[in-house]
C-alpha cells in the first residue's frame, strides 16, 4: 500500500541561539504510509516539522517533495506545495459553523456573496470522504474536542495535501475517540497520502504507524518498520538508555485517613461523588475524558464552586471557597494544563516555586530574599530541575521541567494532601520516570495522594487504589492489582466491581 | 552530569544583545537628550532648567508610580486620573479656610482614593473591563466635582503652603520634588521587594496561574487601581497648593502623560514585566524631549506629534521582543 517518495528530507541541520536543535537529520516518508515520529522533548521533533511547515529556516540540508527538491521559504509556499500541518492548540473559529471552518480560506462565492449550499455540499463532501459524522451547520463551539479535531484534520484535508502532519493529536482524546482517529487516519493513507505522526504515547504509535523514526538530542538514532518492535526497546532507543521501569512505585506504609470528601456535587460536572485519602496512599481516579475527574479536583481544590457535599481534612470539616483556603487546609493541586494553571512565564524559577507561598518566606508584606532564594533553591536541587539555577524565567525551559517547577512550588507549600492532574501530560520518558520518583517520596513522607491520569498503564502502576468516575458519577473503586480491561468497563460505565 | 559549553555562536551574541539593548535603550536616549540638549541650547544644561524639568515631572511622576502597577497587573489603564486629580486639586482648595491645609489635603487624597478602591472593586472584584469603568467613574467623579464648586475656579488662600512646596532644601531640591522620589523610591521598593509587587508580576504575566498558586488575584488588581487614586490625589493636592488655583478641567491630559511615560519606560501594556524605576526613565526622557522643544521654540502641536509617536514606537518594540522571546 505504501507507494513512491512523498518526503525526503537529507541532513537537516538548525540551531537556535544556544541550542543546536537538530544535526544532520534524515526523514523520508511514502505515500500512503504512517511514519512516526518519537522522541522525548527537546529531541528535535518540533522543530523538524517546523521546517517542514516552512515556518524554520534549516541552516543546512535539502528537502525533496515527490522527488523535486524545494525551498520552503514560509508556511504559505509549505502550503501550497502540499503540506498540511495539524497543531496540538486547534487554529478553528469557534463562533463559525463546521463548513464555514473547514472552508475557511477558500470560501465558494458568488459575486463576493458566500454561496451557503455550495459551502456545505463541499464541506460534506470532504467529511463524508473521511467518514466522520459531524453536522456541517453546527457552530465549532459547540463542539466536543475530538469532534473538533476531526473539523481541523477535514479543514487541513480539504486544501488537497499530499502529506498532513499530526502534532501529538491524541493528547485531550479518550481511548474510543482515538479509535475513530485512527480511522479518519487509515481513510486519508488508503487515499495516497503521507501521514506523519508525532506521539508520546507509544502504544498509539504500535498501533498505527508503518514506520518509526526515532529523534534523540537533535539527531537521527534509527528509521525501521514498526512491526516487531516492542514498546520497552522504542523507549530505549529515545533515551539511549534501558529505563527498567518508567513507572517505579515505592511501597510505603499507608496511615490514616487525611482527606475525606463526601457528597460532592457540581451542577452538569458530577454528583454525589464521595471518595477518602490515606496519607501514604495514592488513590488514582480513572475515567474518560469528560468523566468528571478534572472537575472534582479543581472543586475540592477551590478552583471551581460546589454545590453539595462536605470535604474533611483529619477528620474536621474544613470550608474550600478558593485556593488560599485550600492550601491553608494543606490541600495542593498541580493542573492539568500546565500553560494556563501551572506556570507563570514571565517570572523566573525562584518566582514559581515561591509563589504559593510567599508569605512563608516574607515578613509583614515584604519578601526576605536570602529565605525565598532558599527554598526555591532547595525544591528545584530536590526535583532535579535542570539546568539547576533558579534565576532564568521558568518559559526557557523544557515542559518536563517546567512540570517540576509546578511540583517544586506545591513542594514548597508541604501539603498533606496532592492532588495530581494528568501529572506527566506532555513530559519525556526520562523526566516521566523522575516525577514518579518525586510521587513516590512524597508518599513515603506521609503525604495522601490523588492521581488522575488518562494513561492507564501509569494509574495501574502507581495507585494503591482506583476509583473510576463515570458521567459524574463514582462507578467502582478497585483494588490494586486491577487489570486495564476492568478499569475500562467501569469507566464506559459497566458496573464491574 | 557536565556538558562542555558550546562556544558563543553569532546567533548567542545576536541573543545577547536583543536582551541588553532593550535595558540599555533607555539609559542610552536618557543621555543622548541630555548630550543633544546642550548642544542646541546653552540655556539647557543649567541648574535652573534642569530643576524646572524636574518640579514638572514631579506631579506626573507621582501618578506614573501609581499607572506602573495598573500596567503590570494588565489592568491596561487607569483614564479616571483626570478627575482624581481634580478632586485633590479642588478638595485642598476649597477646604484649606474652614479646615485647615493639612487636613483639606488630607480629605482630598482621601475622596480620590475612595475613587480609586471603587475602580479597584469593579475592575477587581465585579471583574468590568478597565479602561470603560476608569472612563465611566472619571466622567461621574469629575461631574460630582463639578457640582461641588459650581463649575468655577477654586482659589487658595494659604502662600505659606505653596511656599513651603516650592521651597528649596540646601537651597537646591524643592520640597515637591523631594516628596515625588519619595513616592518613586517606595513604589520602586513595593513593586520588587514585596509580596505585593511580586504578585502584581504574577497577575500581570498569567492570572489564571496566579490564582491557581493561592494568590488573591481580585486584590491584587484592584490594589493597582486603588493607588493609582490615591497618587492621582496626592498629585492633585501637590498641583493645587503649587498653583494655589484649581478648576475641574485641572487634570486634563495627565492619564495620557502617564500612560506615555510608563510606556516609553518599557513597561508592558499587556502585563507581567517592567519596573518603577524605568517609567521614571521614561517619564524623565520625555520630560527633557519636550523641555528642549520648549527650548527651541517648538509649537504645542508638533510636541503632540513627537508624544504620539513614542507611544506607537515603545508599544512596537514591546510587541516585536516579546514575539521574539521564550519559547514558541
Amino acid at each position: 500500500m505504501t507507494t513512491a517518495s512523498a518526503l525526503r528530507m537529507t541532513g537537516i541541520s538548525k540551531s537556535f541561539p544556544g541550542i543546536r536543535a537538530l544535526s544532520d537529520v534524515d526523514l523520508d516518508v511514502n505515500g500512503g504510509e504512517v511514519h512516526a515520529i518519537v522522541g522525548e522533548n527537546g529531541a528535535g521533533k518540533s522543530t523538524l516539522m517546523k521546517i517542514l511547515a516552512g515556518v524554520h529556516q534549516p541552516e543546512a540540508g535539502t528537502i525533496e517533495l515527490a522527488g523535486e527538491t524545494v525551498q520552503l521559504a514560509n508556511p504559505i509556499e509549505a502550503r501550497r506545495r502540499g503540506i498540511g500541518m495539524v497543531y496540538q492548540e486547534l487554529n478553528l473559529v469557534p463562533d463559525l459553523t463546521v463548513a464555514e471552518n473547514i472552508l475557511l480560506g477558500s470560501t465558494p462565492a458568488r459575486l463576493g456573496i458566500i454561496d451557503r449550499r455550495a459551502l456545505r455540499a463541499q464541506a460534506r463532501a470532504v467529511l463524508d470522504e473521511l467518514d466522520a459524522r459531524i453536522d456541517t451547520d453546527d457552530l465549532v463551539g459547540s463542539l466536543t474536542v475530538s469532534q473538533q479535531q476531526i473539523v481541523e484534520i477535514a479543514k487541513v484535508y480539504a486544501a488537497r495535501p499530499a502529506i498532513v502532519v499530526l502534532d501529538e493529536p491524541t493528547s485531550s482524546l479518550s481511548e474510543h475517540e482515538t479509535q475513530s482517529l485512527f480511522r479518519i487516519i487509515r481513510r486519508m493513507t488508503d487515499a495516497g497520502l503521507a501521514v506523519i505522526y508525532i506521539s508520546h504515547r507509544l502504544r498509539e504509535v504500535l498501533d498505527i504507524s508503518h514506520r518509526v523514526t526515532v529523534l534523540r538530542d537533535g539527531r537521527l538514532v534509527e528509521t525501521r518498520p514498526t512491526e516487531g518492535i516492542s514498546a520497552g526497546e522504542m523507549i530505549r532507543l529515545m533515551v539511549g538508555r534501558d529505563l527498567t521501569d518508567v513507572f517505579p512505585k515505592r511501597e510505603v506504609p499507608i496511615g490514616d485517613v487525611v482527606l475525606s470528601v463526601t457528597g460532592l456535587s457540581r451542577t452538569d460536572e458530577f454528583t454525589d461523588v464521595s471518595l477518602t485519602v490515606r496519607s501514604g496512599e495514592i488513590l488514582g481516579l480513572a475515567g474518560l475524558v469528560g468523566a468528571g475527574r478534572t472537575e472534582v479536583a479543581r472543586a475540592i481544590f477551590g478552583l471551581d464552586k460546589l454545590d453539595a457535599g462536605t470535604v474533611q481534612i483529619n477528620g474536621a470539616e474544613v470550608s474550600i471557597r478558593n485556593p488560599r483556603d485550600a492550601v491553608r487546609a494543606g490541600i495542593a493541586y498541580v493542573p492539568e494544563d500546565r500553560k494556563r494553571d501551572g506556570i507563570v512565564p514571565q517570572l523566573s524559577i525562584k518566582d514559581n516555586i515561591s509563589l504559593a507561598v510567599l508569605d512563608r518566606v516574607s515578613l509583614s508584606g515584604w519578601v526576605k530574599p536570602g529565605a525565598e532564594r532558599a527554598l526555591a533553591l532547595e525544591k528545584a536541587i530536590e526535583l532535579t530541575v535542570s539546568p539547576p539555577a533558579i534565576g532564568p524565567r521558568v518559559d526557557t525551559l523544557s515542559g518536563g521541567n517546567q512540570q517540576k517547577v509546578v511540583f517544586a512550588k506545591w513542594l514548597a507549600a508541604a501539603p498533606r494532601v496532592l492532588i495530581l492532574d494528568e501529572p506527566t501530560r506532555g513530559v519525556d520518558v526520562g523526566a516521566k520516570a523522575d516525577i514518579h520518583t518525586i510521587i513516590g517520596n512524597l508518599a513515603a513522607q506521609g503525604t495522601a495522594i490523588i492521581m488522575i491520569s488518562s494513561e492507564l498503564p501509569e494509574v495501574l502502576a502507581v495507585s494503591d487504589r482506583i476509583i473510576v468516575l463515570h458521567e459524574g458519577r463514582v462507578n467502582a473503586e478497585l483494588p490494586r492489582g486491577t487489570s486495564e480491561q476492568d478499569v475500562m468497563h467501569a469507566a464506559t460505565g459497566e458496573v464491574s466491581s | 552530569m557536565s556538558t562542555p559549553a558550546p562556544p558563543m555562536s553569532r546567533t548567542v551574541q545576536r541573543g545577547l544583545f536583543s536582551h541588553y539593548g532593550a535595558r540599555l535603550g533607555l539609559p542610552a536616549g536618557i543621555l543622548a537628550t541630555l548630550i543633544a540638549g546642550t548642544l542646541v541650547s546653552d540655556r539647557f544644561l543649567t541648574v535652573q532648567n534642569l530643576t524646572n524639568v524636574l518640579i514638572n515631572m514631579s506631579i506626573i511622576g507621582i501618578i506614573v508610580v501609581g499607572m506602573t502597577f495598573v500596567f503590570v497587573t494588565r489592568g491596561l489603564a487607569d483614564l479616571s486620573v483626570p478627575a482624581t486629580v481634580a478632586v485633590g486639586g479642588l478638595l485642598v482648595l476649597g477646604l484649606e479656610s474652614s479646615i485647615g491645609t493639612l487636613p483639606a489635603a488630607i480629605v482630598g487624597i482621601l475622596a480620590a482614593a475612595i475613587a480609586g478602591a471603587i475602580n479597584g472593586w469593579l475592575i477587581g472584584y465585579a471583574g468590568l473591563n478597565p479602561v470603560i469603568t476608569t472612563l465611566a467613574s472619571g466622567t461621574i467623579v469629575l461631574g460630582i466635582a463639578q457640582v461641588f464648586v459650581g463649575g468655577v475656579i477654586v482659589y487658595g488662600d494659604n502662600p505659606e503652603a505653596q511656599a513651603f512646596l516650592t521651597g528649596r532644601v540646601f537651597g537646591v531640591v524643592p520640597v515637591i520634588v523631594l516628596i515625588f522620589l519619595a513616592v518613586v523610591v517606595m513604589g520602586h521598593l513595593l513593586l520588587s521587594r514585596s509580596m505585593l509587587g511580586r504578585w502584581s508580576y504574577a497577575v500581570g504575566s498569567n492570572p489564571s496561574a496566579t490564582g491557581a498558586s493561592a494568590v488573591p488575584v481580585k486584590r491584587v488588581r484592584a490594589m493597582a487601581f486603588l493607588m493609582t487614586g490615591t497618587l492621582a490625589g496626592l498629585s492633585g493636592v501637590l498641583l493645587g497648593i503649587t498653583l494655589q488655583t484649581a478648576r475641574p478641567g485641572i487634570g486634563t491630559g495627565y492619564e495620557f502623560d502617564a500612560i506615555t511615560a510608563v510606556v516609553v519606560g518599557g513597561v508592558s501594556l499587556l502585563g507581567g514585566s517592567g519596573t518603577v524605576l524605568y517609567a521614571f526613565g521614561g517619564l524623565l526622557f520625555v520630560q527633557l524631549l519636550t523641555n528642549i522643544m520648549v527650548l527651541l521654540g517648538v509649537p504645542t502641536e508638533p510636541q503632540g506629534l513627537v508624544k504620539g509617536a513614542l507611544i506607537v514606537g515603545a508599544v512596537a518594540i514591546d510587541v516585536a521582543l516579546r514575539r521574539r522571546g521564550g519559547r514558541e
